[in-house]
C-alpha cells in the first residue's frame, strides 16, 4: 500500500490512496513467454464471457426480455419538471386562455425569443393579438414559466422539434390547450408552479363586506 | 391636514416680497438656498432626495400628498416641504422614524383598495405608486373599504379610470395652470372623489399633457392603452417637427413603429399636435435609382429651388450652398417675410433676434398679444401666456381683428382693431409705450407727427383702450409683446417691424416674433431668400416642376422629419437637436448635394458650419445635449448668440389705411393643425376641412351653412364647405389650408383677404 499526499500551491491538502497489484515478474523472452501466452489463451476464461452473451441472447430472442424502445412508436415517461416546448393554458372554469398579456415573460427572456402585441379589446380587457415563440432562439431555460405570474406560461413534454417548418410551432394557438382537450389539462409541476404548501401560504386581502 | 402644523418664526408665509440669501442645514449638509425657494427645492438642487407623490415642478405646489413632510428642529411635528420656505440657520431633517412611519402610513392609505392589476396596467414600470409601494416596504394592503362600481371612461385622446386614481391632482393642475383647458375637475366626496372631465364634447387633445403627469395608470392614452409595455420601448429623443416652438420631445419605438410620444412632464410640456401627431412618416421608400437620376438632371436644369420651413438646418444650410455654388434663387415662401421683417426690426433694435423667450413670457406680469390667433398659431405660446396668467395674475390683452372665444380665460382686455390696420394699430401701440422714453430725435418726431385721432378713428383702436391698458400695466415690471405672423407679410411688414424694434430697444417690454413655421427662424439666419421664382422649380416639400417630397407622392421621395437627424432652430432662439426615429432607406437631400459636388458623408456634418454671423456655433451634432438638470433647467442643444447690428432709425409716414369690407377670409390652420404633416397623421386626420364663419359672414358672402364653394386665395383654387359656427362674430371667415399638401407651402401674403366666390 502506497499512501501520497500531493501538495499543490493552490489547492487543499489531498488524500489518495493507490494500491499497488503484486502480479510477480512477467518472463520477457524465449520459451517463459511462450508458456505464459499459451497458458493464459487456453485457461477458458473466453468462454465465460461468451456464456453471458449467449445467455442474454437466449433471453432476449425467446423468453421476451427485450429492452429496447421502439422509438418513435414507443416513447417513455419524462419527469413532469421536463422542460421543452412550452404549453400556454386555460383557466378551468372559462376556458378563456390565463395570459393576462403582462409582458414578464418578454422582458425575462434572455435569448429574446419572445414577442407579443397587446391591444385593448372590446370588453375593455387586454386582450393579447400576438404571441410568438422563436424556437431556433429558445434555450428552454424555463424563466418564463417561472417568472409568469398567473401560470399561463408552462413548459410542456414535447421535446421533438424537427419540424418542415419553424412556425409549426411558434404560434399561440399551437401552444394553447386545444379547448376540448380542456379536461385532461396538467398543471405543470417544474419552474413556477404553486408550492405544495400554497394555500397555507396565501395572506388573504381584506375586504370590506 | 394630519400632519400640517403651521408653526411660529421659521417657517414663513408664501407670498413674501424680497428674496435674501440664507444658508439652511438639510441632513447635516448646509446648504445655500435664497428664502424665495421652498424646502423641498432647496433639498432637490442640493441632491437630497424627499420623496413625493403629488408634486410637480413645472405648477405651483398642490399639498395633497403630504408625501414630503420634513421636521424642522424648533418646531412641533411635520411640516409639508413642497410650499413651506425657511428662514436662514433652519435645520431640517428629512428623515426620522415618525416620518417615515407617517410617509409609509400614507402608502399604505394609497393602497386601499388600489386594483392589484400592475400585470395589465400600462403604467407598470413608471408608476409613482409602485415604486413607491416598494420603496416604503409596503408589502400588503392591509386597510379597506367597500368598493363601488367605477366604469373607465373614455374622453377621446385620454381615457380616465378612476378605479387607480389617487386624487393627486397633477391633472387638474396641468388642465388650468398650463394648457388652460380648465376642462378637468376634482369631484371632492372622500373615496368617492374622482376627476371629472367638464368639457367631455370638446375631446381636447391638449388633455393629453394632463394625462403624462398622471403619476398612476388613471389617466392614459386611449390610442396608446394596452399596446405595448412602457419598458419594451425605445425613447428616441427629438424635436417636434409641427411648430416653431420646437417642443422637446421623445418618440416610444419598437419594431420601427412609433407608440407614442412623450416627455420630461416634470419640467416641460406638449400640446396635442405633438403628442398625438407623430406617425407623419414617409414609409417603405426604397433607394429609386431612375428617381434619382431625374432628380440630378431636374437640378441641371433648374435655376429655383422652392421649399417649405419644415426642414432642418442642415438641410437649409445645402441649399444655401446650392444657392452659392450654382446660382439657385432660394424661395421659402413661409419664412421670406420673416426674414425680411426680422431683418427690418434688427435695423432698429439693434440686434439680429428678437430678446424675449417662452420662459420669460411665462414670468411676464404684462402680455400684449399682436397680429395672431395665438391658441391655434402657436398653442405653446398659449401654454406660456396661460402660466403667466395663472401664477403672477398676469394681465393679457388680446389684439386682433377676431375675438377668439378660447382664450377668453386668460386675456383681460381684447383690442379689436380693423383688417389691414395693423400698421396704424403698431404706431398707436409704441407711441403708449414708450411715452416716457429717452427716445432719438427720429423716432420722437415720428411719434409726435402721428395723426392719433385719424389712426384711431381708421383702426378702431380707442384712445382710452390703450389708455386702459397703460394704466392696467402701471406698476408693474416685466413685459412681454408678443407678435404674430399676421404682421410678417403684411404690404408694411418694413415699417412694422422698425416700430417693434423701437419697443424692443426703448420700452420696458420684451419682444417675442413668433416664427411662423417650424423651422422658420432656422432659415431666416441661414439662407439668402428670393422672393420670385424663375422657369423652372425643384420643389421640396413645396409645388414645384421637380418635386421632393416627405409625404410620398413627389417624383423623389424624402425622408419626414422623425426620420432624418439634424438641428430645428426653435421659437426659443435654441438649435436643439432631432434623431431618427423610423428608418429610411431611399435618398435624402445630402445624397443629392453629393452628386452636385459638395461633399459631406452624413447631413449632420453640416451642422458645425452653421453660419457662426447669425449667432450659430460651431459644434459638431454629436457633442449637442438633451436632457433636463435636476433642478429643470433646459440644455438641449445651445442657445444661439444674438449679434448686434448698427441700427438705422428711418421712420416713414404712416400709409393709408386700406378697408377691408364685405366677406373676409382669415388664413387659420385650428388647433392641432399645422400643415400637411399634422393632416396627414391618424389622430387629425380629417376627411372635411371647412370654411368657419359666423353668421353675419354668412349674410355678408351670401351663403349658407353647408354649401360647397370655391373661391381663389394666393393662386390656389379652394373648394370647402361653408360651416357656420356659433362662436365667431364679425364678417371674417377661418380659412384653414393644411389640407393642400405641398401647396401649403405656398403662403406668403397678408393672411386676411377679400372672399370672392366662384360660380
Amino acid at each position: 500500500m502506497h499512501e501520497e499526499i500531493i501538495h499543490t500551491e493552490n489547492k487543499p491538502k489531498e488524500k489518495q490512496n493507490y494500491v499497488m497489484l503484486d502480479l510477480g515478474k512477467s518472463p520477457e523472452f524465449g520459451l517463459p513467454a511462450f508458456k505464459q501466452v499459451v497458458k493464459r489463451s487456453l485457461n477458458g476464461e473466453l468462454f465465460v464471457g461468451l456464456w453471458v452473451t449467449l445467455r442474454e441472447m437466449a433471453k432476449t430472442l425467446f423468453m421476451g426480455g427485450k429492452h429496447t424502445t421502439k422509438y418513435p412508436m414507443e416513447k417513455l415517461p419524462i419527469s413532469p419538471r421536463y422542460r421543452a416546448i412550452h404549453n400556454m393554458l386555460r383557466l378551468l372554469e372559462s376556458g378563456h386562455y390565463r395570459c393576462i398579456g403582462c409582458g414578464l415573460c418578454e422582458k425575462i427572456c434572455i435569448s429574446n425569443c419572445i414577442a407579443m402585441d397587446t391591444r385593448y379589446d372590446e370588453n375593455q380587457r387586454k386582450e393579447v393579438s400576438e404571441y410568438t415563440i422563436n424556437f431556433g432562439r429558445c434555450i428552454y431555460c424555463g424563466y418564463c414559466a417561472e417568472v409568469c405570474p398567473e401560470l399561463a406560461i408552462v413548459h410542456g413534454g414535447r421535446y421533438e422539434t424537427a419540424s418542415e417548418q419553424r412556425a409549426s410551432f411558434s404560434l399561440f394557438d399551437d401552444m394553447l390547450t386545444p379547448i376540448d382537450m380542456l379536461k385532461q389539462q396538467q398543471e405543470f409541476q417544474g419552474f413556477g408552479s404553486v408550492s405544495p404548501n400554497a394555500d397555507a401560504a396565501i395572506k388573504k386581502t381584506p375586504l370590506a363586506y | 391636514m394630519l400632519l400640517y402644523i403651521n408653526g411660529g418664526g421659521i417657517i414663513m408665509d408664501i407670498k413674501q416680497n424680497k428674496s435674501q440669501k440664507i444658508n439652511v442645514t438639510i441632513d447635516g449638509k448646509v446648504c445655500e438656498a435664497t428664502t424665495d425657494d421652498t424646502i423641498l427645492r432647496i433639498a432637490r438642487n442640493n441632491g437630497i432626495y424627499i420623496p413625493t407623490m403629488c408634486y410637480l415642478t413645472k405648477v405651483e405646489p398642490i399639498a395633497s400628498c403630504r408625501m414630503c413632510v420634513v421636521e424642522v428642529e424648533g418646531i412641533e411635528g411635520a411640516i409639508l416641504s413642497c410650499q413651506s420656505r425657511t428662514t436662514d440657520g433652519a435645520v431640517i431633517n428629512t428623515k426620522s422614524k415618525y416620518i417615515d412611519k407617517q410617509r409609509q402610513n400614507i402608502m399604505k392609505l394609497y393602497n386601499v383598495n388600489h386594483p392589484l392589476e400592475c400585470g395589465v396596467c400600462d403604467k407598470s414600470g413608471e408608476c409613482e405608486l409602485q415604486n413607491k409601494t416598494l420603496e416604503f416596504n409596503v408589502n400588503a394592503q392591509s386597510f379597506t373599504t367597500k368598493d363601488m362600481f367605477r366604469p373607465v371612461e373614455n374622453w377621446g385622446f385620454v381615457s380616465y379610470d378612476p378605479a387607480l386614481c389617487i386624487m393627486c391632482e397633477k391633472c387638474v393642475r396641468v388642465a388650468n395652470e398650463i394648457t388652460g383647458n380648465e376642462a378637468l375637475q376634482i369631484n371632492t366626496g372622500g373615496y368617492k372623489s374622482r376627476i371629472l372631465n367638464v368639457k367631455k364634447d370638446f375631446n381636447d387633445s391638449s388633455l393629453g399633457e394632463s394625462a403624462a403627469v398622471c403619476p398612476v395608470g388613471a389617466l392614459v392614452s386611449t390610442n396608446f392603452k394596452y399596446t405595448s409595455k412602457a419598458w419594451e420601448l425605445d425613447k428616441i429623443p427629438a424635436t417636434c417637427a409641427h411648430c416653431s416652438s420646437g417642443c422637446s420631445l421623445y418618440y416610444e419605438v419598437k419594431n420601427d413603429k412609433i407608440y407614442r410620444v412623450t416627455n420630461d412632464f416634470e419640467f416641460s410640456s406638449l400640446c396635442g399636435a405633438g403628442r398625438f401627431g407623430f406617425d407623419f412618416a414617409n414609409e417603405n421608400v426604397n433607394k429609386d435609382t431612375q428617381a434619382f437620376t431625374n432628380a440630378i438632371t431636374a437640378f441641371k436644369e433648374a435655376d429655383t429651388i422652392r421649399f417649405s420651413a419644415i426642414i432642418t438646418n442642415e438641410e437649409a444650410l445645402i441649399l444655401q450652398k446650392f444657392k452659392e455654388k450654382y446660382k439657385y434663387r432660394l424661395v421659402c415662401d413661409e419664412a421670406y417675410g420673416y426674414q425680411t421683417f426680422l431683418k427690418a426690426f434688427g435695423n432698429v433694435s439693434g440686434e439680429n433676434l428678437y430678446n424675449a423667450n417662452l420662459k420669460s413670457l411665462s414670468n411676464s406680469k404684462g402680455i400684449i398679444v399682436l397680429g395672431s390667433r395665438i391658441n391655434d398659431d402657436n398653442p405653446m405660446v398659449k401654454y406660456h401666456i396661460t402660466m403667466a396668467s395663472k401664477r403672477n395674475s398676469a394681465r393679457v390683452a388680446y389684439m386682433h381683428p377676431i375675438e377668439d372665444g378660447n382664450i377668453s380665460n386668460i386675456v383681460t382686455q381684447f383690442i379689436k382693431y380693423e383688417v389691414g390696420s395693423e400698421e396704424g394699430v403698431t404706431a398707436l401701440l409704441a407711441n403708449a409705450l414708450l411715452q416716457n422714453k429717452e427716445l432719438p430725435g427720429s423716432l420722437r418726431d415720428f411719434l409726435n407727427d402721428l395723426d392719433i385721432g385719424n389712426i384711431s378713428a381708421e383702426s378702431n383702436v380707442g384712445e382710452e383702450e390703450l389708455s386702459m391698458l397703460m394704466q392696467s400695466l402701471d406698476k408693474k415690471e416685466g413685459f412681454t409683446l408678443v407678435v404674430g405672423s399676421d404682421l410678417y407679410n403684411h404690404p408694411r411688414a418694413v415699417q412694422i417691424a422698425k416700430l417693434i424694434g423701437a419697443i424692443q430697444k426703448y420700452s420696458d417690454f420684451d419682444v417675442l416674433l413668433v416664427p411662423p413655421a417650424t423651422n422658420a427662424l432656422g432659415i431666416a439666419l441661414i439662407c439668402t431668400l428670393d422672393d420670385e421664382v424663375g422657369k423652372y422649380t425643384i420643389g421640396y416639400n413645396a409645388v414645384g416642376d421637380f418635386e421632393l417630397s416627405c409625404l410620398g407622392n413627389g417624383d423623389l421621395d424624402m425622408p419626414a422629419l422623425n426620420q432624418q437627424e439634424g438641428t430645428l432652430t426653435t421659437i426659443d432662439k435654441r438649435v436643439a437637436p432631432t434623431n431618427v426615429a423610423l428608418s429610411y432607406n431611399g435618398y435624402t437631400l445630402n445624397d443629392i448635394a453629393n452628386t452636385l459636388g459638395l461633399n459631406a458623408k452624413y447631413t449632420i456634418d453640416y451642422t458645425s458650419m452653421l453660419p457662426s454671423k447669425s449667432g450659430f456655433k460651431v459644434m459638431d451634432f454629436d457633442e449637442l445635449p438633451f436632457n433636463f438638470d435636476m433642478v429643470g433647467v433646459e440644455h438641449r442643444g445651445y442657445l444661439l448668440s444674438t449679434k448686434s447690428i448698427k441700427n438705422i432709425d428711418t421712420f416713414e409716414e404712416i400709409d393709408e389705411i386700406p378697408t377691408y369690407d364685405g366677406a373676409i377670409i382669415y388664413r387659420c390652420n385650428e388647433a392641432n393643425q399645422f400643415n400637411m404633416l399634422t393632416n396627414r397623421t391618424k389622430a387629425f386626420d380629417q376627411n372635411e376641412v371647412c370654411l368657419k364663419g359666423s353668421a353675419q359672414f354668412a349674410n355678408a358672402a351670401k351663403v349658407k351653412d353647408g354649401d360647397e364653394i370655391s373661391y381663389v386665395v394666393d393662386g390656389i383654387r379652394y373648394k370647402r364647405k361653408f360651416k357656420l359656427d356659433s362662436s365667431l362674430k364679425g364678417t371674417i371667415a377661418l380659412h384653414p389650408n393644411y389640407d393642400i399638401r405641398l401647396s401649403s407651402a405656398l403662403v406668403s401674403s397678408y393672411r386676411f383677404s377679400h372672399l370672392t366666390l366662384e360660380q
